[in-house]
């Protein structure tokens, strides 16, 4: 299936829950609305034609305004890629998880929240694991972290 | 007897433990020898790499993501460069094309040179180590002499290569091929048939094809379940779609098979490496891209099949000369959260077989 | 008699036998240096560089340095690769754990100073030395076995130098 033929198929049949994000390259990137996330993402994985059933990344986005998290999808029998984004507040973002749909969303979801503060629901085991035991600095990929010992880069 | 009370007790496997391979701390609950529960504590190598790349211009992060998968640094390279490429648009010199697949496929074999040494001193073999990492030189020397590093080579850079191959590098290199042909035969003789070997890994770790891909497991793990899957063919990156190879698979999904199908491996990447050395073509080997581009605002995930399944990177542009986000994802980091699964109710010494031939580099899981 | 050629001595040969006289400091001295064994304490990147430095082309061992899975049997850590926070508690108690006359050698940039993650790393340690008493450095990234094989070198004949009223002070 070529990325055209899988963005047909997707506007036939997911109109209602996926919108075509304009990113300037090939690859499609799909909004979808923080509710909607699990239905979406089971249909996906389930549909015949589609089959996404390899979780490849999930990823935070600090812009500044608002937080994302990018999931990337692909399916191993059907060659296909897809890319899905969530847009949350900046502030109490939450987000459902979907480790019932790809049990190996576990740990990126975890990072997930250690990293960007972004709270995943009904996650089962929300604990620190990249950061150290005692560590209270908050959440430090955000853009407006800072601390006393981080030294930034100074401009050439 | 039968009213012996027995109790179960947690030992700690790491941080600092020679076979985790790094630094990777395992909680085990133990009945008796009998392992009941995993649990991996990881981040002993958290280095923020992806903070860092997020202050960095674009040719500024190829020399942090060397360091994100150092054992087969060529690909991260490749990756990244790739990835930006594709946000800004940059066509590749084809002689630098085939360049960078010559060194991927070299990395390659030099990763899984190291997992045949590495994964035979965890299980009590020395001269597999010795062997491995000797042919592994010949590798090393052929890196030297081309980017002048011997493990963070920075040499694939944003629009092509960064620097022509040196005109020996042709003929070293088919005789390091010509080399190690000869040599595998000596490693399969080794240990294929090595009853100690055959004990201690058939039949253990066994990972059903459909639990690997409910945890997103893929590279050479996956295969030796018996799913081909390979993004050199299902999604051909560079251009690998020229060239003639197999992707080799096995049936059973134990600790031997993953180590036999790694050596198959080997003699597939060989076969990369002399086809791309016979069509080189002369030219350019590197596009004019000035140091500080910006690519236009967007966003891209970039995937490669490395030597411990998909290498990805997520990179979101903003428009400036710094990315705005780049996110790193590694083969491990699957194959870390399937160990509880696979490991369960066997031995300890086990774990250690199994968990050296999940082929997990911790710099890939912690980042 | 190679080593004992290397000690500063008289030596007399008798009928029967021999005698030799030296220094009570000359003889731990050649003892210590040229039996290092080491911690294999790799954490990133620098341990690949190390274990090609056990093994075929360089060859550790004609220094006599083999390495040791354990802390209680050896006499020397070399940090290579990465110290973050979360593990720097943890290389501290492997210093703790081993017995007297330790020493640590700093592979690597990281181990120095932080190396590439000096800048905007929030959770890289910024060199072992408050960490744990560092013998020698190593810069590099990663050190080439050649200069971890001389730094090893150098530590050696810093131990040969070494007065044992030193040691009682310790
Ligand atoms: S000094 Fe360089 S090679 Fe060594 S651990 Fe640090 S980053 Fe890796």
């Amino acid at each position: 299936m070529t990325f055209d033929e899988l963005k047909e198929y997707l506007a036939a049949n997911f109109a209602d829950d996926l919108t075509l994000l304009d990113t300037g390259r090939h690859e499609p990137v799909y909004e979808v609305k923080a509710e909607k996330l699990v239905t979406v993402c089971r249909r996906l994985r389930e549909d015949e034609t589609l089959k996404f059933d390899f979780f490849c990344n999930l990823g935070g986005v600090d812009t500044g305004e608002r937080m994302e998290a990018v999931y990337s999808l692909a399916s191993y029998s059907k060659k296909i890629r897809v890319d899905l984004k969530v847009i949350l507040p900046h502030e109490k973002a939450e987000i459902d998880s979907v480790q019932e749909v790809w049990p190996a969303a576990n740990w990126y979801e975890r990072e997930l929240w250690e990293l960007y503060g972004v709270h995943v629901k009904n996650h089962g085991n929300l604990t620190r694991f990249l950061l150290p035991d005692d560590w209270d600095q908050g959440f430090p990929m955000r853009k407006d972290w800072d601390a006393p010992d981080f030294i930034r880069m100074p401009e050439l | 007897m039968a009213d012996l009370r027995t109790e179960e007790f947690t030992v700690n496997m790491g941080p600092h433990h020679p076979s985790t391979h790094g630094v990777c701390r395992l909680v085990l609950t133990l009945n008796g020898e009998k392992i009941i529960k995993i649990e991996p504590v990881i981040g002993y190598l958290h280095r923020a790499l992806e903070k860092i790349c997020e202050n960095r211009t674009y040719a500024q992060c190829i020399p942090i993501m060397d360091r994100f998968e150092y054992v087969t640094a060529m690909s991260c390279n490749y990756l990244f460069s790739n990835a930006a490429e594709k946000l800004a648009g940059i066509e590749v010199p084809e002689r630098a094309e085939y360049l960078r697949v010559i060194m991927l496929e070299l990395n390659r074999i030099a990763s899984h040179l190291i997992f045949y040494g590495v994964t035979a001193m965890d299980i009590g073999a020395l001269t597999p180590f010795l062997y491995g990492l000797r042919e592994r030189e010949l590798i090393i020397d052929l890196f030297e002499m081309t980017c002048g590093q011997r493990l963070t080579y920075n040499y694939i850079r944003v629009g092509g290569v960064s620097r022509d191959i040196p005109a020996e590098f042709e003929p070293k290199c088919r005789e390091a091929i010509k080399i190690i042909r000869e040599k595998l035969i000596d490693y399969e003789g080794l240990l294929n048939e090595n009853p100690i070997w055959l004990v201690r890994n058939k039949g253990i770790g066994v990972l059903p094809p459909e639990l690997g891909i409910a945890y997103g497991v893929s590279g050479p793990v996956l295969r030796a379940s018996g799913v081909k899957y390979d993004i050199r063919k299902d999604d051909p990156y560079s251009i690998y779609d020229r060239f003639d190879f197999q992707i080799p698979t096995r049936e059973n999904g134990d600790c031997y098979d993953r180590y036999l199908l790694r050596l198959d491996e080997i003699k597939q990447s060989l076969n990369i490496v002399e086809q791309a050395l016979d069509a080189l073509p002369e030219g350019d080997i590197k596009a004019k891209v000035s140091p500080n581009f910006k690519p236009p605002a967007g966003e891209v995930y970039s995937r490669v099949e490395n030597s411990r399944g998909e290498l990805g990177v997520y990179i979101q542009s903003d428009g400036g000369k710094k990315p705005l986000r780049v996110k790193m994802r590694g083969g491990s980091y699957n194959q870390l959260q399937v160990l509880p699964h696979i490991g369960t109710n066997c031995l300890v010494a086990d774990l250690v077989a199994i968990f050296a031939s999940l082929d997990v580099i911790l710099p890939e899981v912690d980042r | 008699m190679g080593v004992i050629k290397k000690l500063p001595i008289y030596s007399e040969k008798l009928p029967g036998g021999g005698l030799v006289l030296t220094s009570l400091e000359a003889v731990i001295n050649q003892a210590q240096a040229k039996s290092m064994w080491y911690l294999l304490f790799g954490t990133a990147c620098c341990a690949i560089e190390l274990m090609c430095t056990g093994a075929s082309r360089y060859d550790f061992d004609r220094l006599g340095m083999i390495f040791r899975a354990t802390p209680r049997q050896a006499d020397l850590i070399i940090a290579a690769g990465t110290i973050t926070k979360k593990m720097a508690p943890r290389l501290r108690r492997l210093y703790d754990q081993m017995a007297e006359p330790r020493r640590v050698i700093a592979m690597g940039g990281c181990t120095i100073k932080g190396g590439p993650f000096y800048y905007d790393s929030y959770s890289v340690e910024k060199g072992i030395d408050h960490i744990v008493p560092v013998d020698m450095y190593i810069p590099g990234c990663p050190p080439r076995p050649e200069s971890l094989l001389e730094g090893c070198i150098h530590l050696q004949e810093k131990i040969k130098k070494q007065k044992l009223s030193d040691w009682q002070e310790k």
